[in-house]
């Protein structure tokens, strides 16, 4: 086998029991790997009865083909399992460094069930996995296990550490790798700690790793690398980071403020956007293995309420959210809450959207000091956010810390009296921090479809309706205007595949937006020997985003909750889209009839299924199904 | 075969009339002249080429200084695209992310600077069919669609 290793680690934590799968070559080649495999795995070992932070609960992480491939973009991986937020299938994807330490220890993935008696770390070797008790780590934040681990393990050792949060099993627990890269999404973090698994540890040297045609290979890292360098998405990343371009989203109507409730504010735009960052904090870049582009921020504030040691700087998302979200212009408070919710270990997204939303509520009476336990929640109050909210939430500690470690959706229906309507999310997770309503209105559509709940990432829509993809090899040459609904459902039917295909690559979104379909083609084929065409690689990313549907509709999961809360409905009521309506019902059925899907179930037609290959999925699900 | 315009000295002269004026823009202007950068548009069919100071101190009522035609000005950061391209831009119809992707938009340098330009501009969209206008060109003003 190339590029993968053909060995996937198992281990139930409980009985201690170690062991391998051995996939059949052709399943990587039909699946793609990283969350595509993930998903299949899941399909055929989960137990679908299985609570999500129950003992019988699987929990996987995985690489894609290209790890280890020392090309821009290729590092990253994917954690999967079903969410403690949202009941349905997630997978997170993160950068850094562990990919390539787990391939090099000889395996495509882990996948773990059970439960450890004491907390635990799973440490990987050469060829080995092993448990080995760590009760000392439990209770430390992400940063200190962190050195902890690095001082066991040595100053090599690779790092997945859980913070307080998962421990505590706040259902939006996230993952850290190196205290700096997030498993951010969908709660994987609270699966962690609901086996009582504090980290995942990989202690190896680099290793050769076999590719099926080592020339081609190296040519087309050769070629490939000063495109994504030299892409305009690069540049901008590396200047200024993630958040670099939030002063153009503004002016968009693309950036939400204030809970959704505005889509523009010229004086946060300034005072947040990437080159405020780098002026103010920045004191150096990080990146990712291999990576040309380095768009990591490492920041620092030397005085005030938000002072912060030199460590990582927050990603677009995160000063979104804990600053336009919050009617916030104080970047050091983004700095300071991105710090604190990256040692507790809590994805900043929903951390923030919860928060977002409970100031709401609010401020429109259906929160009172009574659920808050005294707290005052004001806009823009971002001492009582960074102080007392977020390590109250981590710790589920009080009422307030207790209702918003639900989510904003848990939350909401806890408190009733209409409060979902202002919610923000679909499936139970909330949306990035992308509005449809100025950004494109396809990303409305996006977000419902994607399987794991409002995503950005989990479908290449976002970067396909802004205009910054261009594949004629698929027959995708539109010129998308933003602001209506024409050709999205056509686009997302493509958007749908490519995203699937990138997370089950687990390649970086801004990286490999400078890749053509022909050489994800050649990338695929060179290293891992696929044998694809453009045809069957975009069949194989509709065959993950499919079954992914269908793991589910197994959960309960049908088209009625593919859909948009109140709130997101609503035309925007400033900027640039003022007063268009996202003509949300219609995009859906056309989505529908484009993918063959069923309007009630919410999956994919029978001889759609079987034409994919999923004649299994497609006989429990339709035949055997009432 | 340019749609729009008839020379180099056509393309200049409506240029110079719409940069006048948006230089001159307290508005947009200000926000321009924080750019600090130099750049330098070169049009293809026609060819020509048109440089903005935004580094240097303008004249008296403007917030930086155009030239057109070549210009000795060491630019921090290009921009070439066909010169019916740049008139559809300054209608606000071309997405410029869409439009480097797709090739028909060639920049280098500081691009990053020259980017953070795209939302103080956008206002100047309205200005350029005024311009046109004024200019007695109403049959070069481009609608959407």
């Amino acid at each position: 086998m190339y590029g993968n290793t053909g060995i996937i680690a198992t281990i139930d934590l409980g009985a201690r029991a170690v062991g391998s799968i051995e996939p059949e070559e052709e399943l990587y080649a039909r699946f793609i790997g990283g969350s595509g495999l993930a998903a299949k795995l899941f399909w055929d070992r989960a137990d679908f009865a299985a609570e999500p932070l129950s003992p019988g609960a699987l929990l996987l992480f995985m690489n894609g083909p290209l790890a280890g491939v020392k090309l821009s973009g290729a590092s990253r991986m994917c954690a999967a399992a079903r969410s403690p937020l949202t009941g349905a299938f997630a997978d997170s994807s993160c950068g850094g460094y562990f990919a390539p330490a787990l391939r090099h220890a000889g395996f495509d993935g882990i996948v773990v069930t059970g439960r450890a008696e004491r907390p635990s770390v799973l440490v990987v070797r050469q060829g080995a996995v092993a448990l080995e008790e760590a009760p000392d780590l439990w209770g430390m934040g992400i940063e200190e296990c962190t050195a902890v681990l690095r001082e066991r393990y040595g100053k090599r050792c690779r790092t997945l550490v859980i913070g307080p949060a998962g421990e505590n099993l706040v259902p939006f627990a996230c993952i850290m790798h190196e205290g700096h890269h997030a498993f951010g999404r969908c709660g994987i973090g609270a699966v962690m700690g609901s086996k009582n698994l504090k980290a995942v540890v990989t202690a190896v040297d680099a290793a050769a790793m076999s590719v099926a045609d080592p020339d081609r290979v190296k040519e087309l890292i050769r070629e490939l690398t000063p495109r994504i360098k030299d892409h305009l998405i690069s540049q901008v990343l590396h200047d200024f980071g993630s958040p670099g371009n939030l002063e153009g989203h503004m002016y968009t109507g693309d950036v939400p403020v204030k809970n959704w409730t505005s889509n523009f504010n010229e004086e946060m735009a300034e005072a947040l956007t990437g080159s405020t960052l780098s002026d103010k904090y920045l004191t150096r870049t990080g990146t990712c293995a291999y990576c040309a582009v380095a768009c990591k921020r490492i920041v620092k504030v030397d005085e005030g309420p938000f002072a912060v040691p030199e460590g990582p700087g927050p990603e677009y998302e995160t000063v979104a959210a804990f600053g336009t979200l919050l009617d916030s212009a104080d970047l050091a408070a983004v700095c300071k809450a991105n710090r604190v919710c990256n040692d507790l270990g809590m994805d900043t997204i929903t951390a923030g959207a919860t928060i977002a939303w409970a100031m709401e509520a609010f401020e429109r009476g259906n929160l009172t000091a009574e659920h808050t336990g005294g707290t005052e929640l004001l806009w823009g109050d971002m001492d009582t956010v960074v102080h007392r909210v977020l390590p109250d939430m981590a710790a589920r500690r009080g009422p307030l810390g207790e209702l918003l470690s639900l989510g904003s959706a848990g939350a909401a229906a806890a408190l009733g009296g209409g409060a979902i309507d202002y919610t923000v999310q679909c499936k139970g997770l909330e949306a990035p921090m992308h509005d449809p309503r100025g950004g494109g209105h396809g990303h409305a559509l996006a977000y419902a479809m994607s399987p794991r709940g409002a995503c950005h990432v989990a479908t290449a829509m976002h970067f396909m309706e802004t205009g910054a993809c261009n594949y004629p090899e698929i027959g995708f040459e539109f010129d998308l205007e933003a602001l209506t609904s024409e050709k999205k459902p056509e686009t997302l039917a493509l958007a749908a595949a490519i995203g699937s295909i990138e997370n089950s690559a687990c390649l970086c979104q801004y990286a490999d937006r400078a890749l053509t379909i022909t050489e994800m083609v050649e990338l695929f084929n060179a290293v891992a020997g696929y044998g694809y065409t453009p045809e069957t690689m975009m069949e194989a990313g509709l065959r993950v985003f499919h079954l992914k549907r269908c793991i589910n509709y197994r959960f309960g999961f049908t088209a009625a909750d593919d859909d948009l809360t109140k709130r997101m409905r609503e035309p925007a009521r400033d900027g640039d889209p003022a007063g268009i309506e996202i003509e949300f019902d219609a995009m859906k059925e056309r989505f529908y009839g484009v993918m063959s899907m069923d309007p009630q179930r919410g999956i994919a037609a029978a001889e759609i299924l079987v034409s994919l290959g999923l004649r299994e999925e497609s006989g429990l699900l339709w035949e055997k199904a009432p | 075969m340019s749609q729009y315009y008839k020379d180099a000295d056509d393309l200049l002269r409506i240029y110079g009339y719409f940069l006048d004026r948006v230089l001159k823009d307290e508005k947009i202007g200000t926000k321009m002249s924080k750019a600090g950068i130099i750049i330098k548009f070169i049009y293809t069919d026609p060819d020509c080429e048109i440089t903005i100071d935004l580094k240097n101190p303008p004249k008296p009522g403007y917030y930086g200084t155009f030239y057109l035609g070549p210009c000795d000005l060491q630019e921090d950061v290009w921009s070439k695209q066909s010169a019916d391209h740049s008139h559809r831009f300054w209608h606000g119809i071309e997405n410029p992310i869409a439009s480097v992707t797709k090739g028909l938009v060639k920049q280098g340098g500081k691009v990053t600077a020259m980017l953070k330009l795209l939302p103080v501009v956008k206002p100047a969209f309205q200005m350029f069919p005024v311009a046109l206008r004024e200019l007695g060109l109403d049959h070069l003003i481009v609608s959407k669609g």
